[in-house]
């Protein structure tokens, strides 16, 4: 649910980062907003009390073009992962444009990315949204780590609705970038179908 | 008992002890279809080959590597190289163990665990998982505690650790591990096991609790252990050294009372009251994970 600053001549989107605990989300960000142009971005705000943490930063990348005279800002948030937080979750959802969802390859942490992908398609249904419907990218991250999950056997448990994957190493800002811009040009196709 | 009405697809409860020897019948309280009701054919006790081993791995050199440990020491292997071959071998052949990789191709290992453990004809297989090295990182956690296997090894400890793993599971093992060693002692002292093999034949089930529970039941349970144990899993992992202290001095419950309470408020709100009412899922989830983490602590 873009909105859109007639003042600045802006139209905003807002992409959430979702997944496990520890999965790599605020790394995801961290990474964008040390890239990211100094001119073209907002403040990093750390949304943090004692135990959970949300990142949030808005940026308008240049490169992205204008939809009928209006450029396009992206705000770009995490969630908090451990899994109780969901009623912090669903409220960090709300009025979310796209979902990048960062899973952990490590085999330990399958059962987590099956139980946050579910609590992503909830949270979403309690808001009246369908996940299959959002502009949604996945990235199964932490390919360096030893003890991994082959990539197929992840996209067979965590993607059924085949939807764009890549291959991430967030500390490294393996397949960061991409998995931005596969989410952006989503929620760009779909602003273009509404404005 | 439950039938499903094959019309409307309704779920009829059934009092079993109304059912005659031929079946009786009912009608549908919704469809008015008439059923004809059986009662279930109790489920054999299955008896496990306990010289039989089933490996599941989709490397060929661990297959090897394992197999030529396993027949020194007298056990007949037999070979999967994927989850689904592993499920059909495990079901056909009964090996009292498999020895599965953990991410082995089509089906998770850990998947056909849980799924075997879930049958009641394969629930007595014993499982090791086998896992490549981990890394030295704080992600360090032990999938036995997350899968309901029995052990788990490392794949560079194998000709290490692998028949005493084996040798533990069998002493572990109830009933029929008991038989092979009630054979075992026949061959030494044959007047011993005339007085035991009475003991050790399986108690004549009662219909409805052989029954094997409906799918729907299965999968609406594990969806409660495995979000209880998402939930501990995720308070240790975010506090490891604090969780492994309360671990140790039995003050887990304590320590995370906060972290716990929390759990509980998202544990009763995705999972629905039927379910809770058939066991406190949540409750043994974390006890099963702090036992699991006291060993390996």
């Amino acid at each position: 649910m873009s909105f859109i600053n007639y003042s600045s001549r802006e139209i905003n989107v807002k992409i959430v980062y979702y997944g496990p605990g520890l999965c790599g989300k605020t790394t995801n960000l961290q990474f964008i907003y040390r890239r990211t142009n100094p001119d073209q971005k907002g403040k990093l705000i750390s949304l943090a009390t004692e135990t959970e943490r949300t990142l949030f930063f808005d940026f308008l990348p240049l490169a992205l073009g204008e939809i009928k005279g209006f450029k396009i800002r992206f705000h770009l948030y995490t969630v908090p992962g451990q899994v109780f937080y969901a009623a912090s979750r669903k409220l960090i959802l709300k009025g979310v444009d796209g979902i990048v969802f960062v899973a952990d390859s490590q085999l330990e942490r399958m059962e987590s990315n099956m139980e946050s992908i579910d609590d992503l398609r909830i949270n979403l249904a309690e808001q009246g949204y369908e996940l299959d419907k959002l502009p949604f990218t996945i990235q199964y991250n932490k390919r360096d780590l030893p003890s991994i999950v082959p990539v197929e056997d992840m996209d067979r448990v965590l993607n059924p609705r085949n939807v764009q994957w890549f291959e991430g190493v967030a500390v490294t800002g393996k397949g960061v970038f991409e998995t931005l811009k596969s989410v952006a040009r989503q929620v760009l196709f779909e602003l273009k179908k509404h404005y | 008992m439950v039938v499903i009405c094959p019309k409307c697809k309704t779920k009829l409860k059934v009092d079993e002890g109304k059912i005659s020897a031929g079946g009786s019948r009912f009608k549908c309280p919704k469809c008015s279809t008439i059923l004809l009701v059986k009662k279930p054919a109790p489920v054999t006790e299955k008896v496990f080959h306990h010289e039989k081993i089933l490996i599941a791995h989709s490397n060929t050199s661990v297959i090897n590597t394992l197999t030529g440990l396993l027949e020194k020491h007298g056990y007949q292997t037999i070979i999967a190289s994927d989850g689904i071959e592993a499920m059909v071998k495990a079901i056909r052949e009964l090996p009292f163990l498999v020895i599965t990789e953990v991410g082995l191709p089509k089906i998770f290992g850990f998947e056909v665990c849980k799924r075997l453990k879930l049958r009641p004809e394969t629930k007595g297989i014993k499982f090791i998982l086998v896992s490549s090295p981990y890394d030295v990182n704080r992600y360090k956690r032990y999938p036995e505690s997350l899968y309901e296997a029995d052990d788990f090894i490392e794949e560079h400890r194998i000709p290490e650790l692998l028949v005493d793993s084996i040798n533990t599971l069998k002493g572990r093992a109830p009933e029929k591990e008991e038989i092979k060693k009630a054979a075992e002692k026949k061959k030494t002292a044959p007047q011993e096991s005339v007085a035991e093999k009475p003991a050790q034949k399986p108690e004549p089930r009662v219909t409805l609790a052989a029954q094997p529970p409906t799918p729907t039941a299965d999968e609406t349970i594990e969806r409660a252990r495995r979000l209880a144990r998402t939930i501990v899993s995720d308070i240790y992992l975010y506090n490891t050294p604090k969780a492994e202290a309360a671990i140790r001095n039995n003050r887990f419950h304590t320590d995370f009372a906060a972290e716990l309470k929390e759990g509980l408020k998202l544990y009763e709100n995705r999972i629905s009251p039927e379910v809770r009412a058939q066991g406190d899922f949540f409750q043994e989830t974390i006890k099963t994970f702090i036992e699991n983490k006291k060993k390996s602590l």
